[in-house]
């Protein structure tokens, strides 16, 4: 295994395929965990799986275009998050690579990561647009508290990040975690950027 | 110069050992109409992608041998060059969509932007493909709404346009309807016709033997035999390689049309005497047939629809018990909104359903899972384990059996389907036909009085035909309630001896399969077709109907 | 929605205009009122905006989109406005709540500022047809693939939502509950998910092969079908942007 292969920019044709699909699963999740209340949003289990199956840079893409096509059919504001998504994939991608998914205790470890540097991606794009504000609830109604108490700004935009994403990547990574482990191999073999032609 | 040129070529998928194709040699002349037959798994479907080129190029592995096209080698060619010389057509019709064109003439124009064919040429072969393809009046709609025979049209239609001289089908019509297969049949006809060569691997051996120059019979990844249909479908092991010869042939084997032991028998209905059945009576029964009590649904006065003032079912009564009974009835008849009725997925606007004595508007259908259970047509929906064995015990852990029962319950069922020795396998790893059996498996293990089967042969081979009908024979004779929503009516006329025809929510025939399939006229209204035999049978002089290859002495 | 995207099929001048210049419209649009603290201007381009939706005929449509952008505004006048930092003038007091004049000020400019950027995105996502944004986009140099990823998905989702009623139905069958408590509820969560996942995944391999079939990774020189539709006044708009926006940044750092 060379790094290079990690960074590869020549995609193969399942490797960019998996994209579309990949974002239908955020969806999805997104769909499932609505339709059975849970308190999660779970919209990036596609982002992660892709990371995980193809590398940093198809799980970086996913990401972003997820963002994109979200903005495009649901909510423009998705626009803004976009680098965070594309963060998360590319984290998660890179972790995975260096075997922070051979067990669930190291994937739980990823899921914490995740959720801290997509919160630390989103403090400044909260700042920026909204003030500080995630448009959560609970979230939002953390953040109020502690500017209430006079606490900076960003770090009250900070903890409020926090509050609303650790949760949510932990479960996220978890969840993506449990269906990649369970892939049979003759899928996983199609993205195995190492494989080669053995003539005969 | 031959069309093809395959050379002792041997293959296996990255990360196995075992050789799916092993040692295969052979040659086809342009214009040749070549027939692929073998049962699932034989190897067919790696064939086909190795002389597309996928096998080696996409799918990487293992690779010896050589595979010509034409003059050009594929192991040394990329796969955009060997596109324009060999199209490749696969099962599932959707997921052969490109999804980003919102057109069939854009979708259609895919390959051709990406090969760089100039504008005006790419208007007029779109044209003429989709004239050739009996699609023109599809231009404008969107891929994704089409039937699935359409979708296959286009599918074909979409590399035609590519100009290819070389034609390769992957079992074309294994996941559609009768009406959506005999659509496709009569395009790649007519394609041979033309003169493009044709390489086609076909579970639905009457077309294969009426349309091939020659038959290349596969098994455990061989190139066992090549011949003739005659040559091959008159061979006398052909149930060693799990495949059965055409009705016809079947037909002329048991009236004994052959005095010569080695000479051919008739493979097309157009080789059948038009005689000798005028004064044929049915055989009497040997088997002394037990009536068995099985569990009841009563329905009465059904009615339903998806949306107001559109209904689906419009008033269906009746009374399930006894006997298996097989529901047939065009696309769209209502025969699968009826059984998720039956099953309270979807509850009526009107009139009731009871199943073993519970109303179906009073329960769940998690709750009546212990009662009734419902294997639908696509296992994928469904299957979520990574493990065969905890797929099939998920629905018997859900509605209370220890897991001891459980896995007793799996591994009985799992048994029964063939599957046994496959439980701790990932269900992805196998065949899309194998997973189809893991999901019969995954509800007969829940041990529910009253069992119903949504098109459970669609992707089955002959073998696992045959596995089926004694499948629900066995649960019949277990006191278990049987239906069957099917498209075959061959398999239909073998297992069933009672029959529902539905049309436009209505049950138009309720009763004797042999009585059902003697309703000529309501036949016609229905959609629906007499099986292969009962048409034969009738051709031959016979008046009545007959059901079954046994019945012919 | 036809495809699942907001576009309106509509004759007007702002959808003849080409997408590249309503992309730019919609960066530029949204980095003015982002540079400039200063409410009445940034009054103006929403204003600016809604007129392009009111030439669009699509004023109506944005309705539904800035609905969906609720609840973050609604957050924004209610945290900015009570809890802002710099607390010093009190506008008025309700009861023996104070209410701070530079937290509303701010939580208005901030609504401003969302309420154009939805409305700046939504004249780009209303009148433009998103298969012509991704060929303008390939035509300017994008990859063809990553186009192909873009529409892609507008049509493999609808198809993939369509699939979850069916695997819903598949397990209730096997006697699922999908009600119940939280725990119940969570426990079902993978079963519904997986055979989505495993499906959509099993899919790109049969979708891989019929891009390779048809040339996907071809090298050959691409043509396209379409002619490019001939957009108006695209050249004059994106020099009229730039200037706006090299104006604004010019006010900026020099007044």
């Amino acid at each position: 295994m060379t790094k290079k292969s990690m960074w590869s920019l020549k995609f193969s044709t399942a490797a960019l395929v998996l994209i579309p699909a990949a974002i239908g699963i955020n969806y999805l999740g997104k769909l499932f965990a609505e339709l059975l209340r849970l308190p999660l949003w779970l919209d990036s289990i596609g982002t992660v799986l892709s990371s995980m199956l193809a590398g940093p840079i198809i799980g970086a893409l996913t990401g972003i275009i997820n963002n994109i096509i979200y903005g495009f059919t649901a909510s423009p504001v998705s626009f803004v998050y976009a680098i965070t998504s594309g963060v998360i994939g590319l984290v998660v991608g890179i972790m995975a690579y260096r075997g922070w998914i051979a067990s669930i205790g190291r994937a739980l470890v990823l899921g914490l990561v995740v959720g801290v540097i997509a919160a630390t991606v989103s403090t400044p794009l909260n700042i920026l647009f909204w003030g500080g504000q995630t448009g959560n609830i609970w979230g939002d109604a953390l953040f109020a508290t502690m500017i209430a108490h006079d606490l900076p700004l960003w770090f009250a935009s900070f903890a409020d990040s926090l509050a609303v994403d650790v949760p949510d990547k932990v479960a996220t990574v978890i969840i993506g975690f449990l269906i990649f482990r369970n892939l049979p191999k003759n899928l996983t073999h199609m993205y195995d950027r190492r494989s080669e032609i053995d003539r005969l | 110069m031959k069309s093809i040129r395959v050379e002792q070529l041997k293959y296996k998928y990255p990360g196995s050992d075992h050789f799916v194709l092993d040692d295969i040699s052979f040659a086809v002349e342009k214009g040749e109409f070549i027939g692929i037959a073998g049962e699932n798994g034989a190897g067919k479907t790696t064939l086909c992608y190795a002389l597309s080129g996928l096998v080696p190029h996409f799918f990487k592995g293992g690779y010896g041998g050589n595979v010509f096209i034409g003059d050009m080698e594929v192991y040394t060619h990329a796969m955009s060059e060997l596109t324009a010389r060999v199209g490749l057509v696969f099962e599932n019709p959707f997921s052969q969509m490109t999804g980003a064109k919102f057109t069939v003439y854009d979708e259609i124009a895919f390959g051709l932007e990406n090969l760089g064919v100039p504008r005006g040429e790419m208007h007029r072969r779109i044209q003429e493909c989709m004239k050739q393809l009996k699609i023109e009046e599809l231009g404008d709609v969107n891929p994704f709404s089409l039937s699935g025979g359409q979708l296959q049209r286009v599918a074909i239609a979409s590399v035609m346009a590519m100009k290819p001289d070389i034609l390769i089908l992957d079992e074309p019509t294994s996941q559609l309807d009768p009406q959506g297969a005999e659509e496709v049949f009569q395009v790649v006809e007519q394609l041979s016709a033309q003169g493009v060569t044709i390489i086609m691997a076909e579970q639905k051996i009457e077309k294969l033997a009426a349309y091939s120059d020659r038959i290349f019979l596969m098994n455990q990844g061989k190139l066992i035999h090549k011949g003739t249909p005659a040559e091959i479908f008159s061979r006398d092991d052909l149930d060693v390689y799990g495949i059965a010869p055409p009705v016809y042939t079947s037909a002329a084997r048991s009236l004994k049309f052959r005095q010569d032991p080695t000479a051919n028998l008739p493979v097309v209905l157009e080789e059948m005497p038009t005689s000798g059945l005028e004064k044929f009576s049915l055989p009497t029964r040997h088997v002394e047939v037990v009536d068995v009590k099985t569990a009841e649904i009563v329905v009465s006065d059904l009615c339903f629809g998806y949306e107001k003032d559109a209904e689906i079912i419009k008033g269906i009564d009746l009374e399930l018990s006894g006997k298996p009974l097989a529901i047939i009835g065009q696309n769209g008849a209502g025969k699968t909104t009826f059984v998720k009725l039956l099953k309270a997925l979807l509850k009526p606007h009107k009139g009731k359903i009871t199943v073993v004595g519970v109303k179906t508007t009073d329960t769940t259908a998690a709750k009546l899972a212990a009662a009734i259970g419902l294997i639908f047509q696509n296992p994928n929906d469904q299957i979520f384990k990574s493990k065969v064995i905890d797929e099939v015990m998920f629905g018997p852990l859900n509605i209370g059996q220890s897991p001891e029962t459980a896995e007793a319950n799996a591994l009985k069922m799992l048994d029964r389907v063939g599957l046994a020795s496959k439980k701790y396998e990932n269900p992805y790893d196998l065949s899309l036909a194998e997973r189809k059996l893991i999901a019969v498996a995954s509800i007969l293990a829940m041990d529910t009085k009253v069992i119903i089967f949504d098109e459970p042969t669609i992707g089955q081979d002959a073998k696992g035909k045959v596995k089926l009908a004694a499948i629900i024979n066995e649960l019949y004779a277990q006191g278990k309630l049987v239906v069957c929503i099917l498209h075959d009516m061959d398999f239909v006329a073998e297992t069933f001896e009672r029959t529902v025809i539905l049309g436009d929510g209505r049950v138009l025939f309720h009763g004797e399969t042999r009585a059902a399939f003697g309703q000529e006229e309501l036949l016609r209204d229905a959609g629906l077709e007499q099986p292969h035999i009962t048409q034969l049978a009738h051709r031959m002089g016979y008046p009545g109907i007959l059901l079954r290859k046994s019945e012919l002495h | 929605m036809k495809n699942g995207t907001f576009y309106v099929e509509k004759a007007s001048i702002v959808h003849n205009v080409d997408p590249l210049s309503k992309l730019l419209f919609v960066f530029v649009s949204v980095a003015i009122t982002y540079m400039l603290s200063n409410q009445p201007v940034v009054s103006g381009v929403l204003a600016f905006t809604l007129l392009l939706l009111l030439l669009g005929k699509v004023l109506h449509n944005v309705l539904p989109i800035i609905g969906l952008s609720l609840v973050l505004i609604f957050s924004i006048i209610v945290v900015q406005g009570f809890f802002h930092p710099d607390r010093s003038t009190v506008w008025f007091t309700i009861g023996s709540v104070p209410i701070y004049k530079e937290g509303f000020s701010y939580a208005l400019l901030l609504t401003l500022r969302v309420l154009n950027m939805v409305c700046a995105f939504g004249v780009l996502i209303l009148t433009t047809k998103p298969d012509d944004l991704v060929q303008s986009l390939i035509r300017k140099g994008m990859s063809p693939k990553i186009g192909y990823v873009l529409l892609s998905v507008l049509q493999i989702l609808p198809q993939m939502i369509a699939a979850t009623g069916k695997i819903t139905d598949a397990q209730r069958a096997r006697g699922m509950e999908t009600e119940g408590g939280l725990s119940t509820r969570v426990k079902s969560f993978i079963p519904l998910l997986t055979p989505v996942v495993l499906n959509s995944i099993n899919d790109t391999r049969d979708r891989s092969i019929a891009l390779e079939i048809r040339g996907f990774n071809s090298t050959s020189e691409r043509t396209f079908l379409h002619e490019t539709n001939h957009f108006k006044y695209g050249f004059v708009i994106k020099i009229l942007l730039a200037a706006s926006l090299a104006a604004v940044i010019a006010w900026r750092i020099f007044i």
